[in-house]
């Protein structure tokens, strides 16, 4: 069975870039536009996600309260979120870590080092 | 890829646009930190993207503007009117240089710098240089000893340590050790605690840092050390393995003393010897290397990828699996009831390796649909022609896999329907073209997964189905009074009804009283279903929907009094809890749910249970199919359970709501219900008495 894996950023070059990598490596995409839209895309879903990928930075909800708000649903208490950062947001991570997410990946990155990453959380 | 780049560069477009918008609303409110915030979010989501698409001058130049707005937002500097002037000017530089991010005209490169030094002449303070650290790795074999001590919240934000554990294995050879904690009692213990820690002998040619960067996203709240212990490989010394401790550790922590006290223990000269035969080996190794890869190579080009396999041999196979898996749960369930660790363990490692059999078993008797319809190419071609009509058969998603058994039972209901299309379905040649349609018809067939299931369909681009017609012969046979109002989906559903045909005559290609309630019948004994949606004049779709594979279903499992039963997660919406006197309050057996009026059957008076304990609450199971719902009333949810299914003996044939029975792991049966059964059923029983 393919796994399922939500990816949320606002820009659409990253989302399908990240999306494009990840379908090519076999797994299913849902995309989310901001961290409202990626909460309800999760909700509409009718299969479980195994992995959520989000960026930091987005209007409407941003990344960190989209980690907040996964986390409160049963079912996403436990899935490997990860996040998108640049070089320098040393602290959002940490606030995001509190958050609840699992990692995060550092842009720019290419499609061997997003693989990696993938991998060493979801298995 | 050329794709992808335009998406990037439209998308730079639309954000400075945004920028520029915003830009000039600041010049009159320079205060609004809304605006101030899209503007440095814009130019942040501009640098990734610039970043990621390979434009390093776009994204370095763009970070000092984001770093200048991110001071602007954080209060430190004030927008001031020169920091406005800069950022429009860097917007036209920038258009520019998107398209062409190597800058490749001298005039356009000379600017580029001077504009930098003038967003950097706006920055307080440039930034820090970025120290480069080179390292020189050695190559040498080294043994390590890591121990690592999760934070028990660790499952919390996602993390699974045992994937830490398998990526630091992939490192070299290795040894893991596991200790968990002492004097836990099964009460004490809270399964959303990690309690278990590591203690890892890894050899491998890497230095520390590899090795550390396993842990790079638990290092802030997990205790992990990496400490090398010896030059040279460890593990491949009898005199030292001998010597350690089983892998649960007995208890005790695999501290660095223990292990340097091991290495003493070492005589000398086999340690002289080890360190010798490293730097030896690390020849050898690369030609070992080179060995292999020709031998690969050589053996590729010979070497058999599939083999045949009688299909009853799969069939015994998938058998001895599923009685695997019962016993297997049997075992499981009875470790966890007797707190043991060494018996949880081996159940755990049972259960992993007999998950994993079952999933490999799975996948070999799965088969691509691509072979089923090749078959029907062939047949349409024949038909069409001898009906004289011109018809075009396309097929889309034959990769999707599916259970050979399911397959192998699509055969008979698939050929009725493409014949259906071809002789009903589209219509003779002149008259699509005295209706303006191409004048070759198309029959698509197509399949695709979806959630848990596997959706085949058949479309036509012909006459489609005249619900008027349905309806009229549906009164003249007694089906539906004139009165009844009926959604055009009720309609369309009538042609499953035994003996319904709308065939004028009966022609060599169907009509032949073998009807669509046959082909129901057999898609429902798969556990599938099917549906028909049709646009007069445009053409008919029907849907089929399947389950993955037949011998194994997701369930939930449920009690009503100690009679267990399971029911379908795949047909499961919501589950409630509700209290007893609010269902027998109701003659119409109807219950309120979310201000709906929901039918529901309580298993406890279809199956005939006595009443006896009767529990206060209620467990009540939505079940929902297309557009219909119903609650389905038990005792109490246990949980989700994979239930390997076995047929009801031929006592049970006639029942209606049971589609199989399971074993359970205390090895007490329970029947799996039949969600799409029961939904059919209550509906027409509400139909009969509304």
């Amino acid at each position: 069975m393919k796994k399922n894996i939500l990816v949320v950023d606002d820009s659409e070059s990253i989302r399908e870039l990240v999306g494009n990598s990840l379908e090519n490596a076999g797994y299913f995409v849902l995309k989310g536009i901001n961290g409202k839209d990626g909460v309800e895309v999760l909700r509409n879903f009718d299969d479980n996600v195994s992995l959520i990928i989000t960026d930091l930075f987005m209007p409407e909800m941003d990344g960190i309260d989209l980690i907040r708000e996964v986390r409160k649903d049963s079912i996403y208490k436990f899935v490997p979120i990860l996040m998108l950062t640049t070089e320098s947001q040393a602290e959002k991570k940490l606030e995001g870590k509190k958050a609840g997410a699992t990692g995060w990946m550092v842009k720019p990155f290419e499609e061997g080092k997003l693989l990696r990453i993938v991998k060493k959380v979801i298995g | 890829m050329e794709n992808l780049h335009n998406i990037y560069l439209e998308e730079a477009e639309d954000l400075f646009s945004k920028i520029e918008e915003s830009l000039l609303l600041l010049e009159k409110a320079p205060d609004d930190s809304s605006l101030i915030a899209e503007v440095f979010r814009s130019m942040h989501t501009l640098k990734g993207s610039s970043s990621m698409y390979g434009s390093n001058k776009v994204a370095d130049f763009v970070h000092n503007l984001e770093t200048i707005y991110d001071k602007v937002r954080g209060r430190e500097i004030d927008l001031s009117q020169p920091i406005i002037e800069a950022t429009f000017k860097s917007l036209d530089h920038l258009k520019k240089i998107v398209e062409s991010p190597d800058i490749p005209d001298p005039i356009d490169a000379k600017y580029h710098e001077k504009l930098t030094a003038e967003i950097l002449g706006l920055l307080d303070e440039s930034e820090g240089t970025d120290k480069i650290t080179t390292q020189v790795q050695g190559t040498k074999r080294k043994t390590f000893l890591i121990s690592f001590t999760p934070d028990k919240d660790i499952f919390t934000n996602g993390t699974k340590p045992i994937l830490l554990i398998d990526e630091l294995t992939d490192l070299g050879t290795s040894q893991v050790f596991s200790y968990m904690e002492k004097g836990l009692s099964s009460k004490k213990y809270d399964p959303k605690k990690c309690y278990t820690s590591w203690d890892i002998l890894l050899v491998a040619d890497e230095d520390e840092n590899p090795i550390k960067d396993v842990f790079i996203f638990v290092e802030e709240t997990s205790k992990i050390s990496v400490t090398k212990v010896f030059d040279g490989n460890l593990l491949s010394l009898p005199e030292f393995t001998s010597q350690l401790p089983p892998v649960d550790l007995n208890g005790n922590r695999l501290t660095l003393k223990t292990v340097k006290s091991f290495i003493s223990k070492i005589p000398k000269k086999v340690l002289e010897m080890q360190e010798e035969e490293n730097e030896i080996m690390e020849i050898d190794v690369t030609e070992e290397v080179a060995v292999e890869e020709t031998q690969k190579t050589q053996g590729s080009e010979e070497s058999i990828t599939s083999i045949r396999v009688a299909s009853d041999k799969l069939d015994e196979l998938m058998n001895q699996v599923s009685e695997l898996v019962t016993t297997q749960a049997g075992l499981s369930m009875y470790s966890e009831n007797n707190f043991d660790p060494v018996l949880n363990a081996i159940a755990d490692n049972v259960e992993k390796l007999s998950r994993q059999l079952r999933d490999i078993a799975f996948e070999m008797t799965l088969i691509q649909i691509s072979n089923l319809f090749r078959r029907f190419n062939r047949v349409t071609r024949d038909i069409s022609n001898q009906l004289g009509k011109a018809v075009k058969f396309v097929t889309e998603g034959g990769e999707t896999e599916l259970d050979k058994k399911i397959i192998d039972s699509l055969s008979d209901p698939l050929m009725h329907l493409i014949r259906n299309s071809l002789d009903h379905g589209i219509e003779s040649r002149e008259e699509r073209i005295k209706t303006g349609k191409p004048e070759k018809g198309t029959i698509k067939l197509s399949s695709y997964y979806s959630g848990a299931k596997v959706y085949i369909q058949i479309e036509d681009d012909g006459r489609g189905i005249d619900a008027e017609k349905i309806r009229e012969k549906a009164i003249t046979n007694r089906l539906i009074s004139k009165d009844d109002k009926l959604s055009e989906k009720e309609i369309f559903d009538l042609i499953f009804v035994p003996g319904f045909s709308l065939a004028k005559s009966v022609t060599d290609i169907s009509g032949r009283g073998v009807g669509m309630d046959v082909v129901k019948k057999n898609i429902l004994d798969i556990r599938g279903d099917i549906s028909v949606e049709s646009k007069m004049g445009q053409g008919t779709k029907i849907t089929l929907g399947l389950p993955l594979t037949l011998s194994v279903i997701d369930g939930l499992l449920v009690k009503v009094q100690s009679t267990s039963f399971i029911v379908p997660l795949v047909d499961i919406k919501k589950c409630f809890e509700i209290k007893r006197e609010e269902l027998s309050n109701d003659f119409n057996e109807l219950i309120k749910l979310e201000d709906d009026k929901i039918p529901y059957l309580d298993l406890r008076k279809e199956f005939l249970i006595k009443d006896e304990d009767v529990p206060a609450k209620v467990s009540i199971i939505l079940l929902e199919n297309e557009s219909n719902r119903i609650a389905v009333c038990v005792d109490s949810i246990v949980g989700e359970y994979q239930a390997v299914l076995k047929p009801v003996g031929k006592y049970y044939r006639n029942q209606e709501f049971v589609s199989g029975a399971t074993i359970l792991g205390d090895g007490s049966i329970a029947l799996v219900l039949d969600a799409y059964k029961i939904i059919a059923r209550k509906i027409v029983k509400q139909k009969k008495s509304a």
